[in-house]
């Protein structure tokens, strides 16, 4: 479904990445691995075409995404390494705002239900700005089950979790992949999750 | 039906941010009273100089003040990566720059509404030009809104110097400055003046949606 052929990216005369080849089907989890500065974020936004790469090609269901974008972004979810929500809203008014610009269906038991399971529940109507970067990244991940898209894309999703929250993650994870959707992420640690695939990165 | 519905939701993002920044609007108004003020101690009680002078310094100060609530435009949300997840949503950078700068038309232009015709009275304005001033203000704020989105989106290309976005603002601006001070001085070609003022905002308003997305393309690919 997705298909990444040959990529490259030069810049600078610098190769920030070469030869990047990634096939996903569905139910296929695909890890982006390097060190810190190596160029796993510009990979992802190079696959999301904010980045024009030098060389290569990217194709989802089959149509190269640089001249149907908006229809490979209306299965994507983006995580950023970043808060995304507006600092002086609430955390109520940042996951609606979502939620309504997604015209999702997710009810609002599921989203009480989903804000309590990651303990969150207690900040519903607290400012963004005054939340920890651990909650402030549950926040974000909290679009992946609000949009409901099949290609998931995410940017160190581990960063400031515990280890409590990863396994929440973890088996959102692998709930997404039996229901037939696709991952891709980045990371500078492996975690452990069956049929995980690896591109190194340098 | 949904591209409607993400539209409304972005308009009600804007209000509410708008709303939780009240303290912005009021600085900026805040300015326009206190230069006004500045500027009637400076020409002093002459009520004949306050009036020549006035539609004159009014513009400028509206020209001035409207340069400094440029920085919201689009920062924020370029900062924090908003603006991806926006247009990953279903609109394009195009369109995010048509609906910012009718949010910043509507949440920080408008307001002015209530301030000028109180800024008027201060430098003595006859009451049947504060009408033509009002509505050669609503037509100039949209002209300053769009060279405002292009001077926003150029600034975030440029990590330094903030001051240029305000420059670039204000020699565009001349032409607008031209026809709407004519139009409240000059009553008798009232019309022939709006018309002009009017082509002048399509065109900017022609331009900067395509300015505006390339240099926030541009951005978001060096960042």
């Amino acid at each position: 479904m997705l298909l990444i052929n040959n990529l490259h990216l030069i810049r600078s005369n610098k190769i920030i990445f070469n030869n990047i080849n990634i096939a996903a089907s569905s139910g296929k989890i695909i890890l982006i691995k390097g060190r810190n500065g190596s160029g796993k974020t510009t990979l992802i936004k190079t696959i999301l075409n904010i980045i024009e790469p030098t060389n290569g090609e990217i194709f989802w269901l089959g149509k190269r995404t640089k001249t149907n974008i908006f229809k490979f972004y209306k299965d994507t979810t983006y995580i950023i390494d970043k808060s995304t929500s507006v600092n002086n809203l609430t955390v109520l008014e940042n996951i609606y705002f979502w939620k309504n610009f997604s015209s999702s269906a997710v009810s609002h038991d599921s989203i009480y239900k989903l804000l309590e399971i990651l303990e969150l529940k207690e900040y519903l109507n607290k400012q963004v700005m005054y939340l920890s970067l651990g909650e402030i990244k549950k926040l974000e991940l909290i679009r992946l089950i609000i949009e409901e898209k099949k290609l998931w894309i995410m940017d160190e999703p581990y960063n400031n979790l515990d280890t409590n929250s990863i396994e929440i993650f973890n088996q959102t994870f692998s709930d997404h992949l039996n229901k037939g959707g696709i991952i891709l992420f980045s990371s500078h640690f492996q975690p452990n999750i069956i049929g995980l695939e690896v591109i190194l990165v340098n | 039906m949904k591209l409607i519905k993400k539209i409304f939701y972005f308009f009600v993002r804007e209000f509410k941010i708008s709303f939780k920044n009240l303290n912005d609007l009021f600085s900026n108004v805040l300015f326009f009273f206190l230069a006004i003020f500045v500027f009637v101690f400076a020409i002093g009680p002459d009520k004949q100089a306050l009036n020549t002078f006035g539609i004159g310094i009014i513009w400028s100060l509206l020209l001035l003040s409207s340069t400094l609530s440029l920085r919201r435009f689009f920062q924020d949300d370029f900062n924090n990566d908003a603006l991806i997840v926006i247009h990953m949503g279903g609109l394009s950078y195009e369109l995010i720059v048509i609906l910012k700068i009718i949010s910043h038309f509507v949440f920080v232009k408008l307001p002015f509404l209530i301030a000028i015709p109180i800024a008027s009275t201060l430098v003595h304005i006859d009451y049947n030009k504060i009408i033509l001033l009002l509505i050669s203000f609503i037509i100039g704020s949209l002209i300053l809104s769009c060279l405002g989105s292009i001077s926003a989106a150029m600034n975030l290309l440029n990590k330094r110097n903030f001051a240029l976005g305000s420059l670039i603002v204000m020699i565009f601006s001349i032409p607008m400055i031209i026809f709407s001070v004519a139009v409240v001085n000059d009553e008798e070609n009232f019309s022939s003046l709006i018309n002009i003022l009017i082509g002048l905002f399509l065109i900017f308003f022609a331009i900067s949606p395509w300015v505006s997305a390339a240099c926030i393309r541009l951005a978001l690919s060096n960042k």
